[in-house]
């Protein structure tokens, strides 16, 4: 049973196109990477499936649940998908700990006890335990972006939306972020991600995605994919960032 | 009949910022939801309620408050109601009062960025619950300085109540100053009491804006 499904999607931005009948399956389980020049629609894909973005055409499912439809319950699919930007967008005024606890308590209606003990656990699955009472502001980039993925572990979701989250950070500090997302790999999280990251894609991706034009343009494995390009486009895209 | 300065003249004075402060207050409390109102609607998606509020917002402060002092003052009674001094004042200061009031708070609203919006829908949150704990919150802290800024302002502007007969701290001063003819002595006086209501408040002020710098 396929945890998320694309239809021949259209998304418009008033008269661009910025996605053209994309179809995509995914599995439970499945690690898939998505890359692709900048205006590609990658991000835009990403958003699609959370319901950020609505879509013109073709059908959404993730869980079931049929984003496309405009009464699909926006908050129950959020609630179990986690999202990660790129400028992790923690709220400034609440600690982390808030930060964290904020989805489950609101959303999920966990009693506050309840929500520190997730909050702990995920900051601990980020190795960020000592900055429980810390403020965003306190944290580096690196920091904050694993509070923000803390943020979303808290709420238990079965499928991780990230885009292009180590895109904002200093070079020395995408190590430690790429670090979690393996281990979370590794806890056999279904994950689709936006990234620029070639190498990360190549080690953990069951999938690689090349977006090109608004289509998936190219689909593999990462070895082949990288090893032999099918299609010019992709070739030069390749070209460009495996310097 | 001309008579002295007397150790009675402050005190009168004094009462007569009661009012003075009372207009503030009732201004404040009619401004207050009127600009709740002009904010809410400013940030919606529909284009007419973007307008209206832009449109009052436009409107108010472009007649000076004096004449919407006489508008009220002089135009109920055109419609056969006659309105006290206090009433007519309460409307136009409420009027004036939402309209910047809505202004503070609406830029307040849209200057949360985005991506705030899109953090907290990201979680499951409802629109409802992320007006209130993730963007009121932050808006709050940005919108309570010049929000204290415009209520000194207020204080002060209440003065003009005084050319439609309302008896407030200036109009009071006025009369002292033609009975003792002493306007120096009587209106160094009136500056002071504006000046006792309006420093706390700047104070006040500073020490929010200092507060809120430090982010968070």
């Amino acid at each position: 049973m396929s945890l998320v499904e694309l239809r021949s999607i259209v998304k418009r931005f008033g008269e661009h196109e910025v996605l053209r009948s994309v179809d995509l399956t995914v599995s439970k389980g499945e690690i898939i990477a998505v890359i692709g020049r900048s205006g590609s629609g990658k991000s835009t894909l990403l958003r699609c499936i959370n319901g950020l973005e609505s879509i013109q055409g073709g059908e959404l499912f993730v869980d079931g649940i049929p984003v496309h439809d405009p009464s699909a319950d926006l908050r129950k699919l959020r609630a179990r998908v986690g999202f990660v930007f790129q400028s992790y967008n923690l709220f400034p005024h609440l600690t982390v700990e808030r930060n964290i606890t904020l989805g489950p308590t609101i959303v999920k209606g966990v009693s506050q006890a309840d929500a520190v003990a997730l909050a702990r656990d995920a900051l601990r699955r980020v190795g960020l335990e000592e900055k429980l009472h810390a403020y965003p502001d306190q944290l580096s980039g690196g920091q904050q972006q694993r509070v923000a993925i803390a943020r979303s572990l808290a709420m238990s979701p079965m499928l991780m939306l990230f885009d292009e989250i180590t895109s904002a950070l200093d070079p020395e500090l995408v190590g430690e972020v790429l670090r979690v997302l393996e281990n979370m790999a590794r806890d056999g999280m279904t994950m689709l991600l936006v990234t620029h990251e070639m190498n990360f894609a190549r080690r953990v991706a069951d999938r690689v995605l090349f977006i090109h034009q608004g289509t998936i343009w190219e689909q593999g494995r990462a070895a082949t994919l990288f090893e032999s390009p099918t299609t010019e486009e992709l070739r030069s895209f390749l070209g460009a960032v495996l310097i | 009949m001309i008579r002295d300065l007397s150790w009675i003249d402050p005190l009168y004075l004094l009462f007569a910022l009661r009012w003075t402060v009372l207009l503030t207050l009732l201004a404040l409390l009619g401004g207050a939801p009127v600009g709740l109102l002009v904010a809410a609607l400013g940030r919606m998606t529909k284009r007419p309620a973007r307008l209206a509020s832009r449109g009052y917002i436009g409107l108010v402060q472009g007649i000076p408050l004096l004449a919407w002092l006489f508008l009220f003052f002089f135009g109920f009674p055109i419609f056969g109601i006659d309105v006290p001094a206090w009433l007519a004042a309460t409307c136009a200061f409420s009027v004036y009062s939402g309209a910047f009031l809505g202004e503070i708070w609406l830029g307040a609203l849209l200057s949360i960025p985005r991506t705030q919006w899109e953090a907290s829908a990201s979680i499951g949150m409802s629109y409802i619950e992320q007006l209130r704990y993730v963007i009121i919150p932050q808006a709050l802290r940005i919108a309570m300085p010049p929000s204290v800024g415009f209520i000194m302002q207020l204080i002060k502007n209440t003065s003009l109540a005084a050319v439609i007969g309302f008896v407030e701290v200036t109009r009071e001063g006025q009369m002292t100053a033609a009975a003792t003819l002493a306007p120096l002595t009587v209106y160094l006086m009136v500056g002071a009491f504006y000046f006792a209501l309006c420093y706390p408040l700047t104070t006040y002020s500073r020490h929010l804006e200092r507060r809120l710098h430090v982010a968070r």
